[in-house]
Parts: C-alpha cells; sequence; structure tokens
C-alpha cells in the first residue's frame, strides 16, 4: 500500500472502525480466550437418591500376573462409615492358601510376580472362591491413600495372582 | 465283580471332585440396593487441555441412562461438548470428524468443573459407543476421553 493511500485510510477512522471492530469481535467469538482464565463450576447430585445405601469409593480393573485373574475390585462405604470390598466379575485360578489383601502400590515387591522380599499388606481373609461376586470387611484403621492395591495373593509361595490399582470413584 | 477298594476310592475321588467344584463360586449378595444401577465407568485422561476425573453411567429404575462425570476437572474452551465416541480410546486432539467417528451428542459441557449430570437419549448401543469425549465442537479437537469398562 503506498503512503498515500495509507494516510487517507487513517483519515477516515471510521472505515478503521467499521472493519476492525467486527474482526475483532469476531476472533473473540471464536476463541474466547477469556476462557483461559475463567472457570465454571458445576454440582449437581447424583441421579439417585439413596445416599442410606453403601457407595463406592474407589474401584479398579483385576489385571492378571502368575494367573489369569479379571474382574473389578471396589471399595464401597456405608452411611455407618464401615467399609468392605467387593468383587464383581471376579475370575481367579483356584490355589493353596490364597488370601485378599491389600497392598502400597509404591511397594517395590508389588512389582515382581513372585514376591521375594516381604509384602507390607492389610489382610482382608481368605479368597472366599475363585469365581464370583464376593464381599470382604476393611478394617476401619486401613488407609486407602496409601494401601491403594488390592492383590489377590497366595501366601504358601509368595505369588501375586493378579491385583487391581484403585482410583478415586 | 470290581473290588471294593475301587468302589471306595472312586466314590471318595468324586466326593472329593464334588467338593472343590462347590468351593469354586460365590455369590455375595450386593450390599447397595440403589435404584439406580452403575453400568459402566472410567477414567479421563487428557495432557494438552488437562482433562481429568470420572465418567460413570448409571440406569435408573425407570429405565433412563444416565452420564454422570465425577471430580471432574478440564480446560475451559469455545463450544465443548460431551459425546459418546464409537472407539475403545481417544488421543489428545483427536478430530473425529475428519476420522468420520460415529457419536452420540450428550449437550453442551455444564462447567469445566464439578459434579454434572446428562441423560444418554435411550437408543444407544454402549457397546458401541464405548468412549466418553468432551469435546470443543468448534475447533474439532478432543480435550479428553474416557474409555468405559463395564462396572
Amino acid at each position: 500500500m503506498d503512503s498515500r493511500l495509507l494516510a487517507w485510510l487513517f483519515g477516515k477512522k471510521w472505515i478503521l472502525l467499521g472493519v476492525g471492530v467486527p474482526i475483532l469481535a469476531a476472533a473473540w467469538w471464536i476463541f474466547r480466550p477469556e476462557k483461559l482464565w475463567v472457570n465454571v463450576k458445576v454440582d449437581e447430585p447424583a441421579p439417585f437418591s439413596s445416599n442410606a445405601d453403601p457407595q463406592p469409593q474407589y474401584t479398579g480393573l483385576l489385571a492378571a500376573r502368575a494367573h489369569p485373574t479379571s474382574g473389578r475390585a471396589s471399595i464401597y462405604q456405608g452411611p455407618d462409615g464401615r467399609r468392605d470390598l467387593r468383587l464383581t466379575d471376579f475370575v481367579t485360578s483356584n490355589g493353596p492358601d490364597v488370601h485378599v489383601v491389600l497392598a502400597q502400590s509404591s511397594d517395590g515387591n508389588l512389582k515382581q510376580t513372585f514376591v521375594k522380599g516381604r509384602l507390607d499388606t492389610i489382610e482382608l481373609g481368605p479368597l472366599k472362591a475363585n469365581q464370583g461376586d464376593q464381599n470382604y470387611d476393611l478394617p476401619d484403621s486401613a488407609d486407602l491413600s496409601k494401601y491403594d492395591d488390592v492383590v489377590i495373593y497366595c501366601e504358601r509361595f509368595n505369588v501375586i495372582f493378579g491385583s487391581a490399582k484403585l482410583a478415586k470413584f | 465283580m470290581i473290588p471294593k477298594v475301587t468302589l471306595t476310592s472312586a466314590f471318595a475321588l468324586l466326593s472329593l471332585a464334588y467338593g472343590l467344584q462347590q468351593s469354586a463360586a460365590s455369590q455375595d449378595s450386593t450390599k447397595h440396593s440403589n435404584e439406580a444401577k452403575t453400568l459402566e465407568t472410567g477414567t479421563f485422561h487428557g495432557k494438552v487441555h488437562q482433562t481429568s476425573g470420572r465418567a460413570t453411567i448409571y440406569q435408573q429404575a425407570d429405565g433412563e441412562v444416565i452420564l454422570r462425570l465425577t471430580n471432574f476437572k478440564t480446560s475451559n474452551g469455545p463450544d465443548v461438548h460431551v459425546i459418546l465416541v464409537a472407539v475403545k480410546d481417544a488421543d489428545d486432539d483427536t478430530n473425529f470428524l475428519k476420522n468420520g467417528t460415529a457419536r452420540v451428542e450428550l449437550g453442551k459441557l455444564k462447567g469445566n468443573e464439578g459434579d454434572q449430570n446428562y441423560e444418554i437419549p435411550r437408543n444407544t448401543d454402549l457397546a458401541k459407543f464405548q468412549t466418553v469425549s468432551i469435546y470443543c465442537e468448534r475447533f474439532n479437537a478432543n480435550f479428553g476421553a474416557a474409555p468405559l469398562e463395564k462396572f
């Protein structure tokens, strides 16, 4: 653009305004940059009114380790504060002295399939059955922020059949 | 004539097998008798547009199916929607329009933070639409995806 045209254009400010402002407005509408700083927070209640029933607090999927193991492990908390672990769609292999325990996912021993050291666990009880839905009481003292991994553990041979990392429900 | 010892040991073996079979399956009843049934759940992942939280699908007693987001957080943006997509999982910024991925629209994102519910159309095939996506319709970009697994 030559300087005379520029000068003419700046002389007629209304042209600049008439073109520039809509362009700026359109750019704003498209990108909505203020949303980078503005948060919209909602807090809808659950679509059911059943706080009298135990609610899931944590859940995770079981992954196989030494033996084919699958299903879901969930921690429920009742209105009285009592918590239990529930296994659903659960299948593992049968074995000697198999227990359900909680372990710390940060524990290096948990990464082994055949544990050589001592696995730091919270005992929930002997496995009731190698298939089917089942519940286990959780001790009140169990700190799930630390013991956040459900392990199907053969105590006799220190073998991890399978485990589930719990995530907040 | 079959020797008595054989018969006895055969019987013992059979009863042992029966006993083992008995111990194989358990069916603890659920301690929660929720009106709503939890069908599926999964957690969000998304790094480019920091998305986290949980997506859960409930079916209510009247048959209505609801998607609920909890502990949810994503980045705010223009024209962001919640959709179900017919994929197993989705990477950040995936363009479902370009991929021609089938989707079900659940509505505009109500808030970029907090618990929120969305109705799922009744005829939706959840076996096909396996992933929840927080999707920016204006730029066709996946902010975050939650692959769903049976609860």
